[in-house]
C-alpha cells in the first residue's frame, strides 16, 4: 500500500544578508495512514519551515529548491500548492499554527471562518456549510456552538482559539494535519486538553499528524515516531520510545540531558556546550561536531548521513554506539 | 517568619473600573521571603504572578496592602537605595536591552548614575560583572543583537547585578530560551545565590524549573495564592486540586500514555471571579459548599508550614481522580 504522505529530499533555501543558505537541507520521511510523526528541534533548526514547505506556504524569501511531496501516491504540483489558504483539496492537508490569534481573521466571525472551506473548497451550499461549521465547533469541544458561531477571535480565550484553528483545519476534511507548535502558547492544563483532542481525532477520524515542537516532554504523548532536527537536517528518527530511551545521536542525548524533569528535581540539567552554528558558516563534516563530546577527527572530514542503528531507527552519527542512554543520563547523579 | 527580607502583606491590585467592574489581578496575597532564599512563584498566564512581582519591585502601586523590605514598609515612592536593592530580570532579553547601546555603555551608565564605583574603576567593574555571568570581557564591545538568546539573558542578569541588589526578581527568565541553554542560566542563578547570597523570587509556569531551583513555592490561581510551603511537601503531597492538576499536566519525557485532562475548561476572566472558591467551576473535587464558601489558606496539617486554600486540604487523594 502506498503511504499517505511521502516527503522526499526537501530542500528549502532562505536568505540572510543577501546570502542564500539551505534552511531545510534534505528532509525525507514517510507517514502511513493514521500515523503520526513528531519533529523536535530548537529554534531555527528548520522544523517549522519543513511544515510550511510541505503546505506550499513558504514565507517571503523562501524557495523550494528541490524535493517532492507525495500524497496518496500523487506528487503535488508545486504551483498548485499554497492555494486555498492552508487547505487544498487535492493535498488533503491542513495546517495549525502556534499563534491562533494572528492566524485568525480578527474581523470575521469564527463560524464564517470555519464555513469558508466547506463553502469554497468543498462546494457546500450556504446553509450546509454553516451547519458544517457548527458541527465542527462541537467536534473540537466548544460548548454552545450555535452561539459561539457568532463570536470574534478576540472574544475567545487562547485555548478556545486554538480549538477554532483546529476546526478550521478540519473543515476541508483533511487526511493529514500539520501542527506547528500548536500548544506552545498555551498553559499546561489547556495543553493537555488540546493534546487529548488531537489524540481523539486520530482515533475517531483516522487523522494523520505531523507535529512540530521544541518540547520533548509532549512528543511521546502525540506521536509514535520521532524525528530530531538540527541545522536543517534530521539527525535521528525512530520509534518515539526508542529514541527517548536509547538515543543514538549525541544531540538527542544532549537535549534529554538538558531537559528538566518535574519528577526528579535533584538531577542537574546539563547544557549542550557552545551554541547553534550560524547557518551561513556551518561546521565541516557533522554539523554537531564542534559541540560534541564524542567527536573525533573523522567527524570533521566525513559528511555523516542517517544510517540504520536499530529497527526502523536511524541516526547520523559515526559514534552512535557510544551515545549515553536516558538511563545513563539519569544515573549520572 | 520574623526575619523575612521581603514581606508582602494583604496585597491587592485592581485595574480599571469601567461600569463599576474592575479587574482583580491580585487579591489578598501574603508572602514572606527569607534572606538568601529562592521563592518559586508558579501559576498559569493571567494568574497575577507578574503583578505581584512588579509590586515587590515597585513598578506597580498596589490598590491595597503593603510590601515590607528588611523590616521597613516601602512607600509609594521609593528611595534610590530601595529601588536599587530589588532588581528585575525579564523573560525576553531581546526587548529588555537597548539595541543601540553596547554592553559596556549599558553597564557603565548604571554604575555612573548610581555612583557605585569610582569613575576610574568602572571598566574593571564591567569586566568583573561579565565574569560573574560567565561572559568573556570582549563581549563588552558587542551590541545586544550580536548575542544569542542565552548570552543576552546573561547580559540582562549582569545589568541587574551591576547595582548590587539584595533581591532579584526573575520573571520567566528561561522561558524564551532553547532547552539546551536553559540549564546554563539556571546554573547561573544557583551560582549567584551561593556566591552573592542573593534572595531570588523566581516566577515561572514551568514546574520542573521551579522544583529544581526553589526552596519554597507559592502557587497562584486567579490572583490568589492557593497553596504555599516548602518545595518538597508541596510537590510530593500537593493538597490543592489546582496544584495537583498542574503537576499532572506537566510535560514529562517518558510519558507514554496520554495525560487525561484533569481540569475542565479554562480560567474564568479576572473581571468575573466565581463565588466561593474561585477554582470550583473547574475542580474535579468541588462540592456545593465550594461555590458558597471561599476557603482560606490554612495549614494542611495542624501547625504546618504547608498551607492550602481548599476545604478538602486534609484529603490525600481525591475520589474523582480514581474514577474511570
Amino acid at each position: 500500500m502506498t503511504p499517505l504522505l511521502e516527503v522526499d529530499g526537501l530542500v528549502v533555501e532562505m536568505r540572510r544578508q543577501r546570502t542564500a543558505f539551505h534552511a531545510v537541507d534534505g528532509v525525507s520521511f514517510v507517514i502511513e495512514r493514521g500515523g503520526a510523526l513528531a519533529i523536535v528541534g530548537e529554534s531555527g533548526c528548520g522544523k517549522s519551515l519543513t511544515l510550511r514547505a510541505i503546505m506550499g506556504l513558504l514565507p517571503r524569501g523562501g524557495r523550494l529548491v528541490s524535493g517532492q511531496v507525495i500524497v496518496d501516491g500523487v506528487t503535488l504540483d508545486r504551483a498548485a500548492r499554497g492555494r486555498g489558504r492552508g487547505h487544498n483539496q487535492s493535498q488533503r492537508m491542513s495546517i495549525v499554527f502556534q499563534d491562533a490569534l494572528s492566524a485568525l481573521n480578527p474581523v470575521s466571525k469564527i463560524g464564517n471562518q470555519i464555513a469558508e472551506a466547506p463553502r469554497h473548497v468543498l462546494g457546500y451550499g450556504r446553509s450546509a456549510s454553516r451547519a458544517r461549521a457548527i458541527e465542527l465547533l462541537q467536534l473540537v469541544g466548544i460548548p454552545d456552538p450555535e452561539r459561539r458561531f457568532h463570536a470574534f477571535p478576540h472574544e475567545l480565550s487562547g485555548g478556545t482559539r486554538q480549538r477554532v484553528m483546529i476546526a478550521i483545519a478540519l473543515s476541508s476534511d483533511p487526511a493529514i494535519l500539520l501542527c506547528d507548535e500548536p500548544t506552545t502558547a498555551l498553559d499546561v492544563t489547556i495543553q493537555t486538553q488540546i493534546l487529548a483532542l488531537l489524540a481523539e481525532l486520530r482515533v475517531e477520524r483516522g487523522l494523520s499528524l505531523v507535529f512540530v515542537t521544541h518540547d520533548l516532554g509532549v512528543v511521546s504523548q502525540v506521536a509514535e515516531r520521532l524525528a530530531v532536527m538540527y541545522t536543517g537536517r534530521f539527525v535521528e528518527t525512530g520509534p518515539t520510545e526508542d529514541v527517548l530511551a536509547t538515543p543514538r545521536h549525541p544531540y538527542t542525548s544532549g537535549l534529554l540531558g538538558a531537559a528538566l524533569d518535574v519528577d526528579t528535581p535533584e538531577r542537574e540539567p546539563l547544557a549542550i556546550p557552545g551554541s547553534l552554528p550560524d547557518p551561513l558558516r556551518l561546521p565541516r563534516g557533522c554539523r554537531f561536531q564542534p559541540r560534541c563530546s564524542l567527536a573525533t577527527p573523522e567527524c570533521v572530514t566525513t559528511d555523516v548521513r542517517l544510517e540504520s542503528v536499530g529497527p526502523s531507527h536511524l541516526a547520523a552519527c559515526l559514534h552512535s554506539e557510544q551515545v549515553p542512554s536516558a538511563r545513563e543520563l539519569d544515573g549520572r547523579g | 517568619m520574623a526575619d523575612a527580607l521581603i514581606e508582602v502583606d494583604d496585597l491587592s491590585v485592581r485595574f480599571g473600573s469601567e461600569h463599576g467592574r474592575s479587574l482583580r489581578a491580585v487579591e489578598s496575597v501574603n508572602l514572606q521571603v527569607a534572606e538568601g532564599e529562592v521563592l518559586g512563584l508558579v501559576g498559569e498566564s493571567g494568574c497575577g504572578k507578574t503583578t505581584v512581582a512588579k509590586c515587590i519591585a515597585g513598578r506597580i502601586t498596589p490598590s491595597a496592602g503593603t510590601v515590607r523590605f528588611d523590616g521597613r514598609t516601602l512607600g509609594r515612592t521609593r528611595s534610590k537605595e530601595d529601588r536599587r536593592a530589588i532588581q528585575m530580570v525579564f523573560q525576553d532579553p531581546y526587548s529588555s536591552l537597548n539595541p543601540r547601546m553596547s554592553v559596556r555603555r549599558v553597564l557603565a551608565e548604571l554604575l555612573r548614575v548610581h555612583g557605585l564605583v569610582q569613575r576610574a574603576a568602572i571598566e574593571d567593574r564591567c569586566i568583573e560583572l561579565m565574569a560573574l555571568v560567565g561572559m568573556p570581557r570582549d563581549a563588552l564591545d558587542g551590541l545586544p543583537s550580536q548575542f544569542s538568546g542565552g548570552q543576552r539573558q546573561r547580559i540582562a542578569i549582569a545589568r541587574a547585578l551591576a547595582v548590587e541588589p539584595r533581591v532579584i526578581i526573575a520573571d520567566e527568565p528561561v522561558s524564551a530560551l532553547d532547552v539546551s541553554v536553559q540549564a546554563t542560566i539556571l546554573r547561573l542563578f544557583e551560582d549567584l545565590r551561593s556566591r552573592l547570597g542573593l534572595t531570588v523570587v523566581f516566577i515561572s509556569h514551568n514546574l520542573a524549573v521551579v522544583r529544581h531551583l526553589s526552596d519554597r513555592v507559592a502557587v497562584m490561581y486567579l490572583g490568589r495564592i492557593v497553596e504555599q510551603g516548602d518545595r518538597e511537601p508541596v510537590f510530593r503531597d500537593p493538597r490543592h486540586p489546582y496544584t495537583r492538576a498542574l503537576l499532572a499536566s506537566a510535560p514529562r519525557l517518558h510519558q507514554v500514555e496520554l495525560v487525561r485532562p484533569v481540569v475542565k475548561g479554562e480560567p474564568p476572566s479576572p473581571i468575573d471571579i466565581p463565588t466561593g472558591c474561585s477554582f470550583h467551576p473547574r475542580c474535579p473535587r468541588a462540592e456545593e459548599l465550594c461555590s458558597r464558601d471561599r476557603p482560606g489558606l490554612e495549614p494542611v496539617d495542624a501547625g504546618d508550614d504547608h498551607v492550602a486554600a481548599c476545604h478538602f486540604r486534609g484529603e490525600k487523594t481525591f475520589v474523582a481522580e480514581e474514577g474511570p
